[in-house]
C-alpha cells in the first residue's frame, strides 16, 4: 500500500473512521451527538463529512425517531473497516520507513 | 499527496486518542448500569433496615444476591460478542466480599453501625482503585461516596441508615446516570 485513502485523509473523517471502527462490528455504532464531541465538528460539519463517507460506502447511516426525538446513529460498514486498517497501516509505514 | 512522517505520526495519535475514548466510554456505559443497579439495591435494602431493623444482618444476603445476579447478567450483556466474559470483575468483587466478610464476621468486632458504613466503603475504595486503570470517574464516585458516607457516619445521628439509603441508594442511581454521559 502506497497511497492514503482520500476520503478518510481528512482530520474530521478519520477520527470518524477511528471511532466508528473502535466499536464492535455486531455494536449499534455511534449517535450523532456523541460522534461530535469526540471530533470536535460542528453539526452541519459533521454532517457533510458523514455524507462523504456514506456515498463512498464506508459508513452506514441509520436515523430514527427515539421518545419522539430523532436520532441518528451511525456504524462502521465492513468495507470501511477495511479502508481504515489499510489507510493506518499505510501510516505507519511511513513512521517506520522515515 | 505526500504526507512526512511527522504528519502521519501526528494522525496516528489522533487515532489512538479517539479510540481509547471510545473504549473508556463503553467502560463507563456498562459500568454505569451496574452501578445504577446497586443504587437500587442498596436503597431497597437499607430502606428495609431502616423500616424493619430485622433485616440488618444474614437478611442482607438474600438481597445482595439479587445484585450480584444483576451484576453477572450486565456484565455478560456488556461483553462484546467476540470478547469473553470479564471473569476478572467478578473475580475482583469476589475477593472484595471475602475481604469484607473476615473483617465484618471473624476478625473485626464491628456493631451494626460500623457494619453499615464498612461495606459500602469497602466497595467504594474499590471504585477509588479502579479509577487508577479505567478512568477518573471511577475515582470520584469511589471517594465521593465515602467522605458523604464518612460524614454521615459522623455527623446523622439516627438518622445514619437513611442517610446511607440516600447516599448508596440515591447517589449510586445519580452517579450512574452522570456516567452514562461521561
Amino acid at each position: 500500500m502506497n497511497a492514503p485513502d482520500d476520503v478518510i485523509h481528512q482530520p474530521v473523517r478519520l477520527r470518524v473512521m477511528a471511532a466508528l471502527t473502535a466499536c464492535d462490528p455486531g455494536d449499534e455504532g455511534l449517535d450523532f451527538t456523541r460522534l461530535k464531541g469526540l471530533t470536535g465538528a460542528t453539526d452541519g460539519n459533521l454532517g457533510a463529512h458523514l455524507d462523504h463517507l456514506a456515498r463512498a460506502g464506508y459508513v452506514e447511516v441509520t436515523k430514527a425517531f427515539v421518545a419522539r426525538r430523532p436520532r441518528t446513529t451511525v456504524k462502521a460498514s465492513p468495507q470501511g473497516r477495511v479502508a481504515f486498517a489499510r489507510h493506518v497501516a499505510f501510516l505507519k509505514a511511513i513512521i517506520e520507513g522515515a | 499527496m505526500t504526507i512526512r512522517s511527522d504528519e502521519a505520526a501526528a494522525m496516528l495519535a489522533d487515532v489512538e486518542d479517539v479510540v481509547a475514548k471510545v473504549k473508556q466510554s463503553r467502560i463507563y456505559r456498562n459500568a454505569a448500569l451496574i452501578i445504577m443497579l446497586w443504587g437500587v439495591v442498596d436503597l431497597v435494602r437499607d430502606i428495609l433496615i431502616a423500616i424493619w431493623p430485622a433485616w440488618f444482618g444474614p437478611r442482607w444476603f438474600f438481597i445482595d444476591a439479587v445484585g450480584v445476579a444483576g451484576t453477572i447478567a450486565l456484565l455478560r450483556a456488556g461483553a462484546s460478542p467476540a470478547g469473553r466474559f470479564p471473569f476478572r470483575i467478578l473475580a475482583a468483587f469476589a475477593l472484595f466480599y471475602a475481604f469484607g466478610w473476615i473483617w465484618a464476621n471473624l476478625l473485626g468486632d464491628f456493631a451494626p453501625r460500623q457494619q453499615m458504613a464498612f461495606w459500602p466503603t469497602l466497595f467504594l475504595f474499590g471504585y477509588a482503585l479502579a479509577g487508577l486503570w479505567f478512568g477518573a470517574a471511577f475515582s470520584a464516585i469511589g471517594l465521593g461516596l465515602t467522605a458523604l458516607i464518612v460524614a454521615g457516619y459522623v455527623w446523622a445521628g439516627d438518622a445514619f441508615n437513611l442517610w446511607l439509603a440516600l447516599v448508596t441508594g440515591l447517589g449510586f442511581i445519580l452517579c450512574g446516570l452522570w456516567m452514562r454521559r461521561a
